[in-house]
């Protein structure tokens, strides 16, 4: 995509010139999502913001070397996902058995389905913080290339074509790992969906 | 029904982005042709509000200084470890000619060793010759008498002399 079209790209091509200001003005625009994608990469809001700072760092030291070959924020989001997977890959080294590991028959699942032994009293009893404590946990239970996948999906900044190029595979396969995390999503969340605990009060 | 492409299409527009006013129309005339669909697509219009709730991670208000403070760092040091190895060359090949002397000394070493070991060998066998006797001057061989004395004469056969007289 030619710079001109993309105006992030544009300042990428101001800080490879050595602008500091147009870095500050990337930094700025892109920090919450960096942020909020390696949150929910790493299931850990604290260790996020670390790893994203250590993500604009390299985008930084890469700039010598930057071309305009895609739009700025998926390359952007590559660093994000490079360095989310190998901070996983690290703790993985840890003896404890990985979170991500994929169940080896059903690869929807991960090896270690962790049971919620909270019982929820009826939706309309839950207060709004525990509601989205429920979505981060469901969601932190998906294998992490469907999690990044939604994820991904919900930053306005990418296009399926986009995040496709971000997670490595086809569109179609994109869309299929979308779609499997969703149904996943959707199965455990049932009993609030089906109530309608989330519709906009009237 | 779900596979319809018209639906996943909509449901796929709708995973990204809330649906406009007009996109949203010709959702629920279609719903109205297949009401089978609906249950599927208030569950995913559930969730997709679900995962808008999704509140934003803390970030830090002094975040950007705090990259732009590190990424200030990181550019002393590199000018720090550029200024070691100096604008002089011959400072990045100091420990490549430290190296090649090594090898050149160890090589010349070795030399000197195999040389001196041949040469104590040679002394050795030349001290062995020279503790051989030293023989008569051969001069002495032109007289007679002197080689007569050089071996001493057989003694006289004692018993033949008596048998003879």
């Amino acid at each position: 995509m030619p710079a001109e079209h993309d105006p992030d790209a544009a300042l990428m091509l101001r800080v490879k010139q050595g602008d500091t200001h147009a870095f500050a003005e990337l930094v700025d625009k892109y920090k919450q999502p960096v942020t909020n994608v390696a949150a929910r990469m790493l299931r850990d809001p604290t260790e996020a913001e670390d790893l994203a700072q250590n993500v604009f760092i390299q985008v930084y030291k890469s700039a010598p070397r930057y071309e305009v070959a895609s739009k700025f924020s998926t390359w952007l989001f590559t660093i994000v996902r490079n360095l989310c997977l190998n901070e996983i890959r690290r703790r993985s080294r840890h003896p404890a058995d990985s979170m991500d590991t994929a169940h080896p028959e059903q690869e929807d699942q991960p090896l270690h389905q962790f049971e919620d032994k909270k019982t929820f009293s009826p939706p309309d009893s839950l207060l709004q913080g525990e509601l989205e404590q429920k979505i981060e946990q469901v969601l932190a239970e998906l294998p992490e290339n469907q999690r990044t996948a939604i994820v991904l999906c919900r930053q306005n900044e990418l296009s399926y074509e986009e995040i496709a190029e971000v997670l490595g595979c086809s569109l179609s396969a994109t869309k299929s790992l979308i779609h499997r995390g969703r149904e996943t999503l959707k199965q455990k969340l049932k009993p609030y969906l089906r109530t309608g605990a989330w519709s906009e009060p009237k | 029904m779900m596979n319809d492409p018209l639906f996943q299409q909509w449901r796929e527009l709708s995973w990204r982005r809330k649906l406009t006013a007009a996109e949203d129309a010709e959702v629920r005339a279609w719903l109205a042709v297949h009401p089978e669909a609906q249950p599927d697509w208030e569950a995913e219009t559930a969730l997709n509000d679900a995962l808008g709730r999704l509140p934003e991670v803390p970030v830090a208000t002094n975040f950007t200084a705090r990259v732009l403070q590190a990424v200030e760092l990181d550019r002393a040091a590199s000018a720090r470890e550029r200024k070691w190895l100096g604008w002089q060359p011959w400072k990045r090949w100091l420990p490549r000619m430290a190296l090649a002397a090594i090898v050149l000394g160890a090589g010349l070493f070795s030399h000197h060793e195999v040389v001196a070991n041949r040469r104590a060998k040679l002394v050795r066998s030349v001290e062995v010759v020279s503790k051989v006797s030293s023989l008569p001057s051969p001069a002495i061989l032109e007289d007679f008498d002197a080689i007569q004395r050089l071996t001493p004469p057989p003694a006289a056969d004692e018993q033949l002399l008596s048998l003879l007289q």
